[in-house]
């Protein structure tokens, strides 16, 4: 009887999402002529991947471009949520306004984010560009979305916006674990200030820190959704916005429309490359967290 | 700790623009969608010169935008109940009882997070063929839950083992079998965990547009943000329009949310972290 | 209180079984996507055709069409359901890989279209009535390698410099003969303070489509194509590189922050009278009109070296019938109604351009110059016509291309290397 509990998520889990994955995976073994599955031809696409060109070079761009996300994503990001839910944590008047406008955003679907931010940054008729122009800030003025400088920058910043009212939610959630005696019992040692957030508030707030690196890790590599829906599946312009996820899109889908371009085994290759970094990487932190917790 | 003024007045500076920042772009949306075309060009960060709310009424008959909001209404609801339930289920046999394979069993489950199901579009895609649920919003409910598990399994497990288990010990001298335990003594207790889970979950099925997008065709059948993207590709150049059209599918969401913030928010914080 | 308790439990999971099994039983009937239950028994039934485009902007003309197509075939109905063209790819090879999709589809022109053909997707058409009617070289862009017809052609695009006659005539320009006349042009008119040619570098796919108006100027006539065709020349030839070199010519006269603009954002400064010149295709012209009904509006074919004008041109979107459609004959019928001259009529003055139909033309003077040019003294879009294969396709390779030139990356010689180089991994005669 009690085996049945979980059962009703194993089924359909494993049917909808396990299964699928797995059958995707094993693509990436097959030699593929359009989208028409050919012949076994083991790790070939792999080999393919990461040797030939121009594949290896759009994946070690798209892989840089992650790594980029997820960075600026741990340091605006994580770094101002974090620093919000401090100054919650120390009681501030209105803090429920306040969660409730952070968390705002994050409320909204990519489509519509998309949209609204591409009308913002519009280089002609945005309202930041017309906002820098009435401030006598017309030099700052940019083509946003369209100079490779800017755009990928451009997107991550706006994925922060999106996603500091969760983070901070965390983070929040994390230092209200906090039992007040062990504050109390710094601050009688005479810890104050940022020694005592360095040395005691930190130090135990990990598990919400270890948590959200992990969630922004796994969102930055797979970055997909917020820069297809404002630069499209070639990573425009000149494969600045190029993410791991777009590329796979852009292998597994055809951007010319027909089945020319499509590589559905380099893709599904891609898939598997991509899964592997997620997976091993979430894992060994999880893994970190579960011993220093027992250490505890 | 001593707080002077000075860092208090720099404390609430920062938490004040931080709010404005994020609330800016959304207040801009829905004020833009009550100007003209014209106005937005010549005038995008003014207050509207007049409130029209002609805008809205032109996309009101544009699109179907009531069915949108009752199928997003029904594959969002019915997808949380499902995810909740089965989620609850597992996470109570996963954290309550030790076999061989629970620690498997979890670590199975626990993969899903890292998953991007979107991978494995293809297969997904002949499998929801093969079952006949092409065209059907039962796809899309499927697909919600079946990705919305792992997370809400990591979340919902993490916070039985928070729980004492002398409860349950009690209940079971009463005479409660498993379900019984598990229905009527664990489930009030991680109340906090599942306002968590229902969030996270809600949001996600509500805002999704991949697969509706590839699942769904039928103009009837779509949800408000595959629904509403049609419209954004017709009208690119009506500005006005687009960003009525853009409040319009925020809208339902933020009333919600303005509604249940407390919920939200104690729930959110409450069941993440345990 | 206990019974009640587990009852309710108990009543939840069962309306989750239910609506698990329910929903399976009532998703069969429903089958796959443009079948409809039940129709296709017997001819006297109704039977419903889901007709798939990327053409998000012509949904109410297509109305007008398909009610002169089901008036005449009581027992048929159109259902016309138009996609985003960049999602359309991806909802279309979804389909069709899983063996369901859409009866009637809109086909890409040329390799792309043709490879859906050679997958064994596509529903050969040689037999339909009216097909033979076509020019060989209209129905070559839905031609598989098999020497059959997969689909029939629906207009023939042109590319070419729109310009504001207004503009033009206050500033006593005329229409330019030669590129040095063309720069000459601009020149005057960015002295004026007016933004010469509306163009924007964000969306590759309008550099291909500049490149193909601006390119011919600097080979046409002078048996290029056919060297090329042949192997005996290539990407990286002097005319090929001039034609790119002269894409970086034109910065001067592009709006400011043109990198960073989209087509929505060209469309609109040469629409309220901003900028005098547009490059882009027949396909835009009712867009245009809509936007600004006053707008003076012509275009010129390109001056080349040669001392000649020429247009470009190529057949766009056939529409073809999936192999897998449980409808075939129906959908057939609708793919000769689309052969017809009625339907091509229909089609032109609907949508403001010229139809692949032979032999028909529109009450619209502007198309008929088009069209007119198109026999004349046309000349074929390389990209699409030739070099739309490959992954990433050769066409795709000197958009990126393009763009990493107009953001200062990339030399016209590196462009031109970076296409040969793309070109070379699949492009029979430099194979050899």
């Amino acid at each position: 009887m009690i085996h049945l509990f979980p059962l009703p998520a194993l089924i359909i889990y494993t049917l909808f999402v396990l299964y699928p994955i797995v059958s995707a995976f094993l693509y990436s073994l097959y030699d593929w002529d359009g989208i028409k599955r050919g012949v076994f031809v083991g790790l070939k696409n792999f080999v393919t991947l990461f040797t030939v060109e121009p594949f290896h070079e759009m994946f070690w761009n798209a892989f840089g471009h992650n790594v980029y996300y997820f960075v600026i994503e741990m340091i605006v990001q994580n770094g101002i949520a974090f620093g919000l839910a401090f100054l919650i944590y120390r009681k501030i008047r209105g803090a429920a306004f306040l969660k409730m406008a952070y968390f705002m955003p994050r409320l909204l679907s990519v489509i519509v984010i998309g949209f609204l931010w591409k009308l913002i940054l519009n280089p002609n008729y945005g309202a930041l560009n017309t906002l820098l122009t009435e401030i006598g800030l017309q030099q700052w003025a940019k083509p946003w979305l369209g100079d490779p400088d800017t755009a990928l920058l451009a997107i991550i910043l706006i994925n922060c916006w999106f996603g500091i009212g969760f983070a901070m939610l965390i983070f929040l959630a994390g230092l209200q674990a906090i039992p007040e005696e062990l504050i109390e019992a710094a601050r009688l040692d005479g810890a104050t200030g940022f020694r005592l957030l360095w040395k005691i508030i930190l130090p135990l707030c990990m598990p919400a820190i270890t948590i959200m690196t992990i969630f922004t890790f796994i969102q930055a590599f797979e970055a997909f959704e917020l820069v297809y829906a404002m630069q499209g599946s070639m990573g425009e312009p000149f494969r600045s916005t190029d993410t791991l996820a777009v590329y796979f899109y852009r292998l597994a889908f055809s951007s010319a429309g027909g089945a020319g371009d499509v590589a559905v085994g380099l893709g599904s290759a891609l898939a598997v490359v991509l899964f592997f970094i997620v997976a091993s990487v979430s894992a060994v932190s999880l893994y970190l967290m579960r011993k220093r917790e027992v250490q505890h | 700790m001593k707080t002077n003024v000075g860092s208090k007045a720099i404390s609430y500076v920062a938490a004040y623009v931080f709010a404005l920042l994020s609330l800016y772009p959304i207040v801009l949306m829905i004020l833009s969608s009550l100007k003209t075309n014209l106005e937005i060009f010549s005038s995008p960060l003014s207050l509207p010169n007049s409130f029209s709310l002609d805008t809205y009424k032109k996309l009101w008959e544009a699109v179907p935008f009531a069915d949108f909001l009752l199928n997003s209404v029904f594959v969002s609801g019915m997808s949380v109940l499902l995810i909740t339930v089965f989620s609850a289920m597992a996470a109570f046999y996963l954290s309550r009882f030790s076999y061989k394979w629970t620690g498997a069993l979890y670590f199975f489950f626990i993969i899903g997070l890292m998953i991007p199901i979107k991978l494995g579009i293809v297969p997904l895609f002949l499998l929801m063929k093969n079952i006949g649920l092409l065209n059907s919003l039962w796809s899309l409910i499927l697909i919600y839950t079946a990705s919305g598990i792992p997370i809400s399994v990591f979340i919902l497990t993490g916070f039985f083992r928070t729980l004492p288990v002398e409860l349950e010990e009690a209940a079971r001298i009463d005479g409660c079998n498993h379900l019984q335990v598990f229905w009527r003594v664990l489930l009030p207790l991680i109340r906090p965990a599942l306002a968590t889970v229902v969030i996270i979950n809600f949001i996600h099925a509500w805002n999704d547009f991949f697969f509706p997008l590839i699942f769904i065709q039928e103009e009837a059948l779509k949800t408000i943000p595959v629904g509403m993207m049609v419209l954004f590709g017709e009208y690119e150049t009506d500005w006005s329009l687009l960003f009525a059209g853009l409040t319009l599918s925020a809208l339902p969401m933020i009333v919600v949310f303005l509604l249940a913030s407390k919920q939200f928010m104690e729930g959110l914080t409450a069941g993440a972290v345990k | 209180m206990k019974q009640f308790r587990l009852h309710k439990v108990a009543s939840v999971c069962l309306i989750a079984a239910m609506a698990l099994i329910g929903c399976s039983s009532q998703g069969g009937e429903k089958a796959a996507p443009g079948t409809q239950p039940g129709a296709s028994e017997g001819s006297g039934q109704q039977v419903t055709l889901s007709m798939h485009s990327w053409r998000v902007e012509d949904t109410e003309g297509y109305k007008a069409i398909i009610q002169a197509f089901e008036a005449e075939n009581p027992n048929i109905k159109i259902d016309f359901k138009p996609f985003k063209a960049t999602e359309y790819n991806t909802i279309l090879n979804t389909a069709l890989q899983s063996d369901s999709g859409p009866d009637i589809l809109q086909l890409r022109p040329y390799a792309p279209g043709i490879s859906l053909a050679e997958a064994g997707y596509l529903e050969p058409l040689d037999n339909i009535a009216g097909i033979s009617a076509f020019p060989k070289d209209v129905l070559a862009a839905a031609t598989g390698k098999d020497g059959k017809v997969y689909g029939v052609p629906l207009s023939l695009n042109s590319t070419q410099f729109f310009y504001n006659k207004k503009i033009f005539e206050q500033n006593g320009l005329k229409e330019p003969k030669s590129w040095d006349e063309l720069i000459a042009t601009a020149k005057t008119l960015k002295e004026k303070g007016i933004v010469p040619i509306s163009f924007g570098a964000k969306e590759g796919w309008l550099l291909s489509l500049s490149h193909g108006v601006i390119a011919p100027a600097s080979y046409s006539g002078s048996g290029y194509i056919d060297k090329l065709l042949k192997g005996e020349s290539n990407l990286q030839s002097p005319e090929f590189l001039q034609s790119i070199s002269r894409m970086q010519e034109l910065i001067p006269y592009f709006p400011e922050n043109y990198v960073g603009l989209e087509l929505n954002d060209m469309r609109t400064l040469f629409a309220t009278e901003k900028a005098a010149m547009f490059i882009n295709g027949s396909f835009e012209l009712e867009g245009l009109k809509k936007l600004n009904p006053d707008l003076q509006l012509d275009f010129f074919p390109m001056p080349t070296n040669d001392q000649k004008a020429v247009i470009t041109t190529w057949v766009d979107g056939s529409y073809a019938v999936n192999a897998k459609s449980k409808h075939k004959p129906e959908a057939l019928k609708f793919m000769e109604f689309m052969a017809t001259k009625k339907f091509g009529e229909l089609f032109a003055n609907q949508f403001k351009r010229i139809s692949a139909v032979p032999g028909v033309s529109t009450d619209d003077p502007l198309v008929n110059k088009m069209a007119e040019l198109s026999q004349s003294s046309s000349t074929p879009y390389l990209m699409v016509v030739h070099f739309a294969e490959g992954k990433p396709t050769t066409k795709q390779a000197l958009e990126n291309a393009l763009q990493g030139m107009y953001l200062g990356k990339l030399t016209p010689e590196q462009v031109a290397e970076e296409i040969q180089k793309s070109a070379a991994t699949w492009f029979p005669p430099f194979k050899k």
